[in-house]
This record gives C-alpha cells, structure tokens and sequence, in this order.
C-alpha cells in the first residue's frame, strides 16, 4: 500500500470521513463535506442522515453537487422542506451530531471568519458571510473542519468572528450563552488533524484552555512543518499519531463520487 | 368570476416596487433567483432600495451593480458554486467602496425574523450568533439590532431576541401560481414561505400559470395561497442564469461570465467598470423585456439543454 498514489486533499476528505458515526444526523456543506459525508456513507455508516441548509433531509447523492443550492444535491431525498426546517427544527433543536465548517481565518481557539479581513467597516476584503455557518457551528454536538494549512489562514485572532469555536477560552461558549458549550472540534489540514484542548480530555491532568491542539501529523509532515504554518503557539498533545494512509477502495470510492475530480485540482 | 392578478412584468414592478422600499429577495445561491423581475426593476430605476434575504444571489447582486441598493439585511451575499463560496462582486465591490451598507446576520437569525413577521410577532428568539461579531456591529442606518433577555422561566440562560423582518415586498420565482395568486413551489423552499407571508405585498414570476380550478383538486400542494400574492407574471426561465427545480438546471457559463465582468468591475478600474456596464447594456437595459435576455443568452437550442441539465441531474 506504501506506494499508493493520492492526493492530499483527497486523504483529508478521508480522515474527515472517520469522525461520522454511524446513524449520525450530519449537517454538510457542499464541497469537501459532503463528499467526507457520503464516503463515509459507503464506508462504514449507512445509516447516516444528510440535512443541508436549503431544506434537503436525506439525499441519496450520486454525483458531487456544485453548491448548497445545487438540485445535484435534492437527489432522491426524504423530504425537500424549508430553511427553518433544516436550520431551526433540527438544527437548533439540538438533532445534528456533526457539523461542518470552514473559513477564510481560524484562530487559535477555533473560531472561523468567514465575513471580512481587515476592518469590518473598512475591509481589505469582504467575504460572504456567515449564511448557515454560525448556526452550524452553535449548535453542532461535533464539528469538523477541513481547511488547507497556511500562517495567513491559521492566524491568534479573527479579524471578524462570524462561527464560534471556543471564543476565548474553555468557557467562552457558556459565558456568550451557547447552550452547546463544550462541543468536540476537529480540525483536519493538509498538514496535520487538531482538536480541542479541552476537559473532554484531561487524561494530561489539565482543565484544558480551550485552544487547539496537534493530535495527528498527515503521512510524511513534520511537527515543525505545521508550527511554521501556524501563525500562533499551538498546544501539542502527549502522543502525537499519524494519519493512516487511504486505502484504495477509499480512493476509488472517492472517485466514483467526483469522477471529473472537480474537488481535487491541486 | 374573482379577480385575476395576471399582469405583465413592467406593470408589476411599476404598481409594487418604489423608490426606497424594502424587498425580499427569494431564491438561495444557484437557485431560484428571481432574476426577470430584478431585470425590470433595473430597467426601471426604482432607488434606494434595501434587500432582504438568506443568500443573496444574482438578482440582488445585479440591483447592486445598477446602484439601486442602499442597503442588504441577510446571511450572506453568495454566488459560488463548485464549494466555493464566491462574495458576489458588486456586494464585494459596493461595501469595500463604502456605498453599500450590508446587515450580517446568519441564515437561520434571518428566517427567524421572518418568521415572526409572519405571525405578526415583534421579534423572535434565536440561540446561535451568541458569541460572534454578529453582535458585536452592525449597519451605519440600523438602530437596536438585538437584545439578550434572561430566560423568565430558566433563569441564567440567555436568550437572543431579533426583531421581526417584514418587507415592504416580496419577489420570487416560482414553478407554478393559478390566476389566483396560490403559489406551487416544487424543490427545496429555503427561506420563501416566510419571507413571503412576512411581506406587505408579493410578486411572483412563474414558469407556468394553472387554473385555480387545478388548484382545488390539490390543495395541499399549494406552497402559499393567494392571499399573500399581489402579482402574477408568467415568465418561463425567469430565475435564469440559476436553476428551477424540475424544469431547468443552473447556466453555470453564464453565471460565471456575470461574475467575471463584476469581478473586473471591482479589480480593473474604468475598463472593468465598462465591462460591467457592458453586462447592464447588452443583458437588461436593451432588452425590452426578459425573453428578449433570453434570446441573448443562447435562445431555445441553449434553453432546452439547460432543461436537459435538470433532467439528467435529478
């Protein structure tokens, strides 16, 4: 398997894969989610539900769709039902187990911009904004996030929080008033896998300080790799793991689903 | 007989739309955009205008580029596709130039609003955008943007209160809408039935008009009734260059081009401007009306492949 050819987006969308659960409700975006979403599907969680923004509850995806809004992603679903269905009657109320986010900034308490750099009023750039990514991201038991590891990207503070990840420390969700206060988070990059320095796993005796930490080095990356394309001092866990390398039917299933490979020009 | 509210496109955007009023904009990123009836109001320069929505997408982002809009409240302001998600550039440019105010909320901030709107609510609770800058500013013009109550009956939590939306009107493209004004939407709704049931007055463009007749076999299909509906236009492919479930995929050639010539607009100064202006021209200020954008956009043979698109894609 040593020589097996990959690329490095697509073994992220492999990791990512990993953290869905079987008979989990899954909140996915378009673009690297779902296709971390519906190869986990094929691989070891049938039983997932798919719920996206635009009302969508369960499709049975065939081909990678292009957007939220794309009708590639209606396909033969359960139901095609409203925005406040999907945002407000699962999402809120506490029915998704994992959400996925991304941003053009994160920072080292896992917040994620993805509304402006630079001043809000006077911005080097304006982006979108947060459309269902802050929603995803209160409410979320777990969330994933998948993003390319650059210092510009992975920055101390967001210039603009629009989705919270622990704020500004261990409590910072309970004092802002989220009632999911301590959700798991796991970062995956072309880099490395991060999560949570966190109570949720004290086993090095510390109450945790709600930034993130190194778990996991991508096949073939150093630890200084990853500290120099953090542009702030990232926690290192006690054990530091390597991700496994991607077998070839997670690859070829991977293909099947974006055959044009529209999500991997690298 | 009752009244039918069956009218052409110019008279609607004429009798409904008025200088500095606030409009919900239907539709979500590739889909369902009410494209015609924004081409209308470009043509005739209603003003001042504030727009309202979850994901604005091409019909407001042209009502920007034309310098008709003061003002967007809404989650985001998005034409990406490919998962990438992609500002759309006359937003970009407008706020990054200091002549467009944008209200960030989030998706689900703002289907709250408008659903308490539609129930005749002064505002809605709302759990999420604690904690992020979504609080923390807001537009030059927007007065109270929220409040945080403690929870009467749950003391120590906190509650986020976001006032009600109700637009003064509502544009939408929708599949099918009988003489009446009962609207059959098919696909996903996203934020349209409460946006619409929030709003004074709505218009609807539509692919096909059916009989009211039609609609009493099935009543349960009907999306919106008519009493929320001021204006009927049957335009087919009227949310070109986006999508309408059933009937015709996303003109993802088009949209593209769309966003290059704002894009230039933004990064290329006066010849980028002239492009964009060039889009304005040729697309929507020389065409007399929608079919005639229509004919410029590749006509029949480039329509029934974008029916085709859907067909295969479903």
């Amino acid at each position: 398997m040593g020589d097996t050819v990959y690329k490095k987006r697509e073994l992220m969308v492999i990791e990512a894969s990993k953290y869905i659960n079987d008979g989990e409700i899954v909140f996915a975006g378009v673009g690297l989610p779902v296709m971390a979403s519906t190869l986990a599907q094929k691989m070891h969680a049938p039983n997932i539900t798919l719920v996206v923004e635009s009302g969508v509850i369960d499709p049975q995806l065939k081909l990678v769709p292009l957007s939220i809004a794309d009708v590639r992603i209606t396909r033969k679903a359960a139901m095609l039902g409203s925005l406040r269905g999907v945002l407000g009657c699962i999402l809120q109320r506490g029915m998704v187990d994992v959400g996925f986010l991304g941003g053009a900034q994160i920072d080292q308490y896992a917040n994620l911009n993805s509304t402006v750099i630079g001043d809000y009023y006077k911005p080097k750039v304006r982006f979108p904004g947060s459309g269902g990514a802050n929603p995803i991201a209160s409410h979320a038991k777990r969330l994933l996030i998948i993003t390319p590891h650059q210092p510009r990207r992975f920055v101390k503070k967001c210039d603009y929080i629009t989705s919270p990840g622990y704020i500004d420390g261990l409590y910072g969700r309970k004092n802002a008033g989220l009632r999911n206060w301590n959700p798991i988070i796991t970062v995956i990059t072309d880099l490395c896998v991060m999560d949570i320095d966190s109570t949720l796993y004290r086993s090095q005796g510390s109450p945790g300080s709600g930034q993130l930490r190194l778990v996991k080095l991508m096949p073939g990356t150093t630890i200084e790799q990853v500290v120099e394309n953090t542009d702030f001092e990232l926690i290192m866990a006690s054990r530091i793991d390597v991700v496994d390398l991607p077998t070839e039917s997670e690859l070829s299933l991977l293909r099947e689903i974006d055959p044009e490979g529209i999500y991997f020009q690298e | 007989m009752r009244n039918s509210k069956i009218m052409t496109m110019s008279e609607a955007v004429e009798r409904f739309i008025f200088d500095g009023a606030s409009i919900g904009v239907g539709g979500m990123n590739v889909v369902g955009s009410p494209t015609a009836i924004a081409h209308e109001i470009v043509r005739q320069k209603k003003k001042n205008l504030t727009l309202l929505g979850c994901n604005l997408s091409i019909a407001a982002d042209i009502l920007i580029g034309a310098g008709l809009v003061k003002k967007c409240e809404s989650g985001t302001c998005n034409i990406g596709f490919r998962g990438i998600p992609s500002m759309a550039y006359s937003a970009r440019k407008y706020y990054q130039e200091g002549k467009l105010e944008i209200e960030d909320y989030e998706h689900l901030a703002m289907v709250s609003r408008f659903l308490a709107g539609e129930m005749g609510l002064p505002f809605m609770p709302v759990m999420s955008s604690l904690g992020s800058d979504i609080l923390t500013y807001k537009a030059p013009s927007t007065g109270k943007k929220f409040e945080i109550i403690d929870n009467p009956w749950n003391p120590g939590e906190k509650v986020l209160l976001m006032p009600a939306a109700t637009p003064d009107v509502s544009i939408i493209h929708a599949q099918r809408v009988d003489e009446l004004g009962n609207v059959i939407m098919e696909g996903f709704l996203t934020h349209t039935p409460e946006m619409v049931r929030a709003s004074e007055k709505t218009i609807v463009s539509c692919e096909e008009i059916i009989s009211s007749e039609k609609t009493r076999d099935y009543p349960e299909m009907t999306t919106i009734p008519h009493i929320y509906v001021h204006a009927i236009v049957e335009q087919p492919w009227g949310s070109h260059p986006t999508a309408t479930a059933r009937y015709y995929g996303c003109d993802v050639e088009h949209l593209r081009m769309y966003q290059e010539c704002a894009e230039a607009a933004l990064k290329e100064g006066k010849s980028g401007m002239e492009r964009y202006e060039h889009y304005l021209q040729e697309y929507v200020l020389s065409c007399a009306t929608f079919d005639d954008y229509l004919e410029k956009v590749g006509g029949v043979s480039r329509l029934i492949e974008l029916k085709r698109k859907m067909r295969e894609e479903m």
